[in-house]
């Protein structure tokens, strides 16, 4: 048997062996069995789900009397605790009993707290408010002398704690670090990597105590600072450079077998991932002895780090040829790893796909949609302009039968990305396939995808590339297949899409020769009485047939179209309308605002309207009152009422803030700072210009006026 | 990174369930029925890794129990798929020849396994050399009773 299953046995509590001598769960099953054992037999008996919520109602409300019945001995409350540990696994809430678990943690002999503190574990989490309370526990714990209670201490330190406590304990498990105990130290290892999770900076000061882990004659702990080291090394690499050569000597040490096994190669990989250097020799080392302990997780982490770093061709070949087992053996979940370790390489290596395309192509068709979603990822690696009309091709397939938004979202951005690349340049072959393919990716996933990518396409059209005529060509092609789907009865399209289209045909229906420009407005009118077409599509549907109306001559569907709009409910279509109507009657206007094909040119805005300045001089000369800016406005306000009422300076709490400030409307054109409201700090004067009118003496409650408005504030004023 | 442990029998029942990231109590049972439902719409032939949202499933079928163990993108999947072996293997030999109600009955101990087998954000320890050991998972029977080992074959998995 390995050395980590006689570890963790021996860690194990084997404080059952304390209580009964009988030892082993043999005994340990006759007390158990009694209330917990009836009541998983009960659920399991069980058929239906409403059936188990009423049993389970009712053993809550039993286990809630219980724990609040104060002749409960802390072994009932320890027989209650696993119950309703039982019970919050099964999905019912059980918050009543919280605190009671943390009460079993502090008080408790040693295996009520061992219950205790996994009830704790179990029950809250970081952000819960009960947290707080534990530290002390946690703190009496950590320093006392009865090993195994330092132990659960620890781990419940780096299971769940609150950050704002992490200097109390901080010092004390500093001292465990030198613990003549190595399963202590390794705990203490593990604590001290959550606090460097949630809070890296409070344990700057002790990295050199870390590098003592490293090089602890305990593989355990050594193990466990490999952790903390992975972490750090991820955010600043160049900093561990030094450390190299200590993990190269680790990882020979465990390939030599010298260490026991139970040992975590792949961490010492992912280290050494990180670093970029040319440790080629004790790569060779480490992959020839892996072949022969066949562990594939390793080799998977090999490959991977081979790639990663200075390429060596030796290496690469070993590589290789790794890979090449993977991919091709017949068992499933190391296909999957080949696949996964052909994508790290891919684009390093291209000549990799190549031996393996056979194999690729294979797996495209594989039963097991996951293999398949693997080797569409691969394939996006590899998209180039000769095979990227395939490539797109399966990807559609495979979206037109999936189900799932996460899987929808993910490949609608990948079509998108090898088609619209950057807006700089696309893989299409041709116009048509490109249209037809964005229009197919539009309609599954419109809702779903990320806004950027209509805009990326909208821009692509509109940019072009650098022929003039491929352009029109473009664009025509996009119009036309637009009007032919919008021709189409009773097909809804998402709106995002039917956005894109509105957009297009606005801005380049005059490209089209054989329907009139007043057609399209017919047809974008159709669209707009349509009720499944959102307020905002709208908006854009509107934009477009005011882009198109100069072209067209002249047409009853605007004017039916201002007249039904400017009345509507929506204000922003209201606005949309006017404004068409005005610009409606003077054609020549609207020619010129919206010229044709001019969407890529900056428009110049004048900020100040300096246009308007001879209308603002000849009305100041006609005695119209000069402008005020908007806090001189209010400033002038508030000294008029100022007469009316006195300022109170008042020492307030925090809470009566908040209940003024909940009804005062937030913009208060107050000069003072903003206040904080923070549970625990409050401010502690402030001003504020309120009318106090006060009608009784005895009464608890101020009537105060502010903004005009009554209200009355419980007198909490010191 | 491990997100979740699961232990859920065939019938969608959860036997044990570690989070360690705080997800609400009413949206654990969703995850796990769906998790449960993903898991055993697999067949023998496809592979033990499951994308799902945007985290990783690794699952393991030992009789009528899944053992379920949700990760992020970091982690090395065939590591996971190991260490839910190691794990079975020490809870074996503890409790020799376990079976699916022992799970319910000594959670705490099972909590108290997994504690000591590995902690929150330590990515698992491998038990490599044990391979030749390995249990073949089990279609069996359906009785919860039925111990892990199944009909115990002892040909190596690879």
């Amino acid at each position: 048997m390995s050395d980590i299953v006689e570890k963790t046995l021996t860690a194990l509590p084997g404080l059952f062996l304390q209580n009964q001598p009988g030892g082993g769960p043999a005994a340990a099953k006759a007390s158990f069995s009694s209330r917990l054992g009836s009541l998983v037999r009960g659920i399991t008996a069980l058929t239906s789900k409403h059936e188990e919520e009423k049993l389970i109602q009712q053993e809550l409300s039993s286990l809630k009397a219980t724990v609040s019945a104060p002749a409960t001995t802390l072994k009932m409350m320890k027989e209650c605790m696993v119950r309703l540990i039982y019970c919050e696994m099964l999905g019912y809430d059980a918050s009543f009993g919280y605190i009671h678990a943390i009460k079993l943690a502090q008080q408790g002999n040693l295996l009520e707290k061992r219950v205790g503190y996994l009830a704790v574990s179990l029950f809250l989490h970081e952000s819960h408010e009960l947290l707080l309370l534990l530290v002390n526990t946690v703190v009496k714990d950590l320093q006392s002398t009865n090993l195994v209670e330092v132990c659960m201490a620890l781990t419940v330190v780096s299971q769940i704690f609150p950050r704002e406590m992490i200097p109390a304990v901080l010092p004390l498990i500093e001292d465990k670090l030198q613990h003549s105990k190595e399963i202590i130290r390794r705990k203490a290892v593990l604590a001290l990597y959550k606090f460097h999770l949630i809070a890296p900076n409070q344990v700057q000061h002790i990295h050199i105590k870390f590098r003592k882990a490293l090089c602890d004659r305990d593989v355990g702990v050594m193990a466990a600072s490999l952790h903390i080291y992975l972490r750090m090394i991820k955010e600043n690499s160049s900093g561990y450079k030094d450390l190299t050569g200590s993990f190269v000597t680790i990882l020979k040490q465990v390939v030599g077998g010298k260490l026991p096994v139970d040992f975590n190669y792949h961490i010492l990989l992912q280290v050494l991932q990180k670093y970029i250097l040319l440790l080629y020799l004790t790569m060779i080392l480490t992959i020839s002895a892996i072949f022969i302990f066949l562990s594939l997780a390793i080799l998977f982490e090999c490959v991977h780090t081979v790639y990663s770093i200075y390429p060596k061709s030796e290496l690469l070949e070993k590589a290789a040829k790794c890979i090449g087992k993977f991919v091709l053996s017949p068992k499933i979940n190391l296909k999957y790893l080949g696949l996964k370790a052909l994508t790290y390489v891919i684009q390093q290596d291209p000549t990799l796909a190549l031996q393996h395309q056979m194999t690729i192509i294979e797996c495209l068709d594989h039963p097991d949609p996951i293999i398949k979603r693997e080797t569409l990822e691969l394939l996006y690696r590899i998209t180039n302009a000769q095979n990227v009309t395939v490539i797109v091709q399966k990807m559609l397939e495979y979206l037109h039968q999936s189900k799932e938004e996460y899987v929808i979202v993910n490949l609608v951005g990948k079509i998108a990305d090898v088609l619209v690349l950057n807006t700089v340049d696309t893989y299409a072959p041709d116009n048509a396939w490109f249209i037809q393919t964005m229009n197919a990716v539009f309609s599954v996933g419109g809702d779903v995808m990320h806004p950027d990518i209509p805009n990326n396409f909208l821009r692509l059209l509109a940019e072009g590339f650098d022929d003039e005529t491929e352009d029109q060509q473009l664009r025509l092609y996009a119009v036309q297949s637009y009007l032919t789907l919008l021709d189409m009865e009773n097909v809804f399209y998402p709106q995002r899409f039917l956005q894109v289209m509105s957009w297009v045909l606005g801005e380049y229906s005059y490209l089209l020769d054989k329907e009139t420009p007043a057609e399209v407005i017919a047809k974008l009118y159709k669209l707009l009485m349509n009720d499944s077409v959102s307020s905002e599509t709208k908006t854009w549907l509107i934009a477009a047939v005011t882009k198109l109306t100069p072209q067209a001559h002249s047409s009853d569907t605007v004017e039916r179209l201002i007249h039904e709009f400017t009345i509507s409910l929506d204000t922003c279509m209201r606005q949309h309308a006017f404004e068409l109507k005005h610009l409606h009657e003077n054609v020549e206007l609207m020619k010129s605002l919206l010229p044709v094909d001019r969407s890529c040119e900056d428009l110049a805005v004048d900020a100040s309207l300096s246009f308007l300045d001879g209308f603002v001089a000849e009305g100041l000369s006609q005695g119209a009152a000069p402008y005020k800016p908007h806090h001189q406005r209010q400033e002038e306000k508030l000294s008029q009422e100022k007469g009316n009422f006195s300022w109170i300076c008042v020492k307030l709490e925090s809470y009566f803030i908040t209940q003024v400030l909940s009804l005062v409307p937030i913009s208060f054109p107050d000069p003072h700072p903003a206040l904080t409201l923070h549970p625990l700090k409050g401010p502690s004067i402030c001003c504020f210009p309120l009318c106090v009118h006060v009608f009784s003496s005895c009464s608890s409650h101020f009537y105060v006026r502010a903004c005009n408005i009554w209200f009355s504030v419980p007198a909490l004023i010191c | 990174m491990i997100k979740f442990f699961l232990m859920v029998n065939k019938q969608g029942q959860t036997r044990l369930s570690k989070y360690y990231e705080h997800v609400d109590i009413n949206k654990r049972t969703l995850l796990e029925t769906e998790v449960i439902k993903s898991c055993l719409s697999r067949s023998n032939e496809q592979c033990s890794f499951i994308e799902y949202k945007d985290f990783k499933l690794i699952y393991r079928q030992y009789a009528a129990l899944f053992i379920v163990v949700g990760v992020n993108d970091t982690e090395n999947e065939m590591a996971i798929y190991e260490f839910i072996h190691n794990f079975v293997e020490v809870l074996d030999e503890y409790f020799s020849r376990v079976s699916e109600l022992d799970v319910s009955f000594f959670n705490t101990v099972f909590h108290g396994t997994w504690q000591a087998h590995s902690s929150p954000y330590q990515e698992p320890i491998d038990e490599l050399p044990k391979i030749c050991s390995a249990l073949e998972p089990q279609q069996a029977c359906f009785s919860p009773d039925s111990s892990f080992k199944g009909a115990a074959s002892t040909t190596p998995i690879y």
